[in-house]
């Protein structure tokens, strides 16, 4: 009369909390997930096909489009990438401009996560309290650069604007006001009974695991494996800044959650010494009218707030890539969500895919 | 110490300092703004949609359709036709246009314009463009100069 039988649920594309238009396909136990298939592709442009129609300069608002949330990031790859290849130098007050850009830009992103995250397990407060103070960062960028969420604020060779004037005053006023207002954060959520409940022992990936799947960035760090491309191999002025690079022990949620909420910390340190050593001079270095790369590769990583987020440029000379290709760290790290899931219940799969921190305009490009 | 747990357990002790948290935001000001009826000020470089203008001294035409915006516009939505001055100098405008359903907002025409200091096209402010059909969005050079009538909200 009873009889018990696996079950497939659909979970997206259109559910709030896949971020985006992720569609898991649960195999399901009662209440247990015992396999999972993640089927992406509902967002696909087609970007890296497109690349290779256009010439270097009109390639970056199409960066911009890829992980939306941290564009800056995508900007600041791509123009590396092109500048590896041909040899610019760029100037070091466009150089300091960028890394302050993007440091705040990570938190920025992190604060999209956080709220997101909590949000998705029940924590609304933190939504509200993160967009309130992203909105001061958007601000910021707009004064800069003119846009919000699709900055398109550097170019080949340097920056197309020097910072507007009093803008350092105001990063400088974020920089100060900033870590009450995390702390506000960590008040609500660090000690909190349910969220210690639903986040500690939840989507436990280790560091081999890990490392097998390819994941980097947060979750990387949080199973303990110290590797960051600021350190590893540090571009742009990276090398002369003091940070630390948090590590995790438990590899599960939690810990990436203590991980994101240093790197905050640590970002804004580097947004202090960064803001203190601004060199005055030029943001725009001698760069040839046409970008025409010489025949050849290059592979350029940066470590973007999801994790090491790649370039690679066949060149044969003309000025189209010949062949684009993006790394992007969020389709990565999905990768390793079917094995963090296994044999949790369905409210948990929500709480890994928050904490994996995946942005569809970069899972399918 | 096992009773300091005990009673922060007991006392649900995190759980009243994140009302705490909650209660001393009440009475942080407001930060949003009740669209339409009020709009927030931008800064000078915001980019809304590209517009054309002309010399604000002389009031002539400053596009020379030299044609580099419409190369550069990643997705191809400036069009320009032109012709030859009649005295020999130069181009000048047949028409001008943008579309604005496939402008991305990029400011990338804005770049290579050699009409310094004042760029003949130029990121404007307006970004209030809802229409009803698709045609019009497909601006012609009199509106990118003038600029499209902007509807007044009243409460």
């Amino acid at each position: 009369m009873f009889r018990t039988e696996m079950m497939d649920i659909n979970m997206g594309p259109q559910h709030p909390s896949t971020h985006g238009v992720l569609r898991l396909k649960l195999l399901l136990d009662g209440e247990t997930v015992t396999d999972t298939d993640v089927l992406i592709g509902y967002l696909h442009r087609g970007v890296e096909k497109l690349c290779e129609s256009k010439n270097y300069h009109m390639i970056e608002p199409y960066t911009d489009r890829l992980d939306y949330v941290a564009a800056m990031y995508e900007n600041l790859g791509y123009v590396e990438t092109v500048e590896k290849l041909m040899g610019i130098t760029v100037p070091e007050r466009a150089e300091y401009i960028r890394v302050i850009t993007a440091e705040l830009q990570r938190i920025a992103s992190h604060l999209v996560w956080l709220g997101t995250h909590a949000l998705d397990i029940g924590a609304m407060t933190v939504f509200f309290y993160c967009f309130r103070e992203r909105e001061i960062l958007l601000d910021l960028f707009e004064a800069f650069c003119g846009a919000r969420l699709t900055y398109n604020a550097y170019r080949i060779g340097g920056l197309p604007w020097d910072v507007p004037p009093g803008w350092t005053d105001r990063v400088r006023h974020f920089v100060k006001i900033f870590p009450g207002r995390q702390q506000e954060y960590d008040t609500l959520l660090t000690k909190n009974r349910i969220w210690l409940g639903r986040t500690k022992g939840v989507g436990i990936l280790k560091a081999g695991d890990a490392i097998d799947f390819g994941v980097s960035g947060p979750c990387l760090r949080a199973a303990g494996v110290s590797y960051d491309v600021r350190k590893a191999h540090p571009y742009s002025v990276y090398d002369r800044f003091l940070f630390d690079i948090p590590t995790g022990e438990n590899c599960d949620t939690y810990d990436r959650y203590l991980v994101r909420m240093e790197e905050m910390r640590q970002s804004l340190r580097i947004v202090q010494q960064a803001l203190d050593g601004l060199p005055a001079g030029e943001v725009m270095g001698k760069v040839p009218k046409r970008i025409k790369p010489p025949v050849g590769e290059v592979y350029h990583t940066v470590e973007g707030p999801r994790g090491e987020l790649g370039f690679y440029i066949v060149s044969q000379g003309e000025d189209k890539p010949y062949r684009m290709r993006f790394r992007s760290p969020s389709f990565v790290n999905l990768q390793a969500l079917p094995h963090m899931v296994k044999g949790s219940l369905v409210a948990d799969v929500v709480a890994v895919i928050g904490t994996l921190d995946i942005v569809l305009g970069d899972v399918d490009r | 110490m096992k009773i300091q747990a005990f009673l922060q357990k007991v006392l649900l002790l995190e759980l009243w300092q994140g009302m705490w948290v909650t209660l001393k935001n009440q009475f942080r000001p407001h930060i949003t703004v009740e669209y339409p009826k009020e709009t927030v000020e931008f800064p000078p470089r915001f980019r809304g949609v590209p517009r054309l203008r002309k010399d604000p001294q002389t009031g002539e035409e400053l596009c020379v359709s030299c044609l580099l915006c419409e190369a550069i516009c990643p997705t191809e939505c400036i069009s320009i036709v032109s012709e030859k001055r009649p005295d020999g100098k130069g181009k000048q405008l047949i028409s001008f246009t943008i579309n604005y359903e496939r402008c991305c907002f990029c400011g990338l025409c804005v770049d290579p314009c050699p009409t310094k200091p004042i760029t003949a096209i130029y990121m404007s402010h307006d970004y209030e463009f809802a229409g009803f059909d698709r045609d019009s969005y497909v601006t012609a050079r009199e509106e990118l100069v003038d600029g499209k009538p902007v509807k007044i909200y009243t409460s």
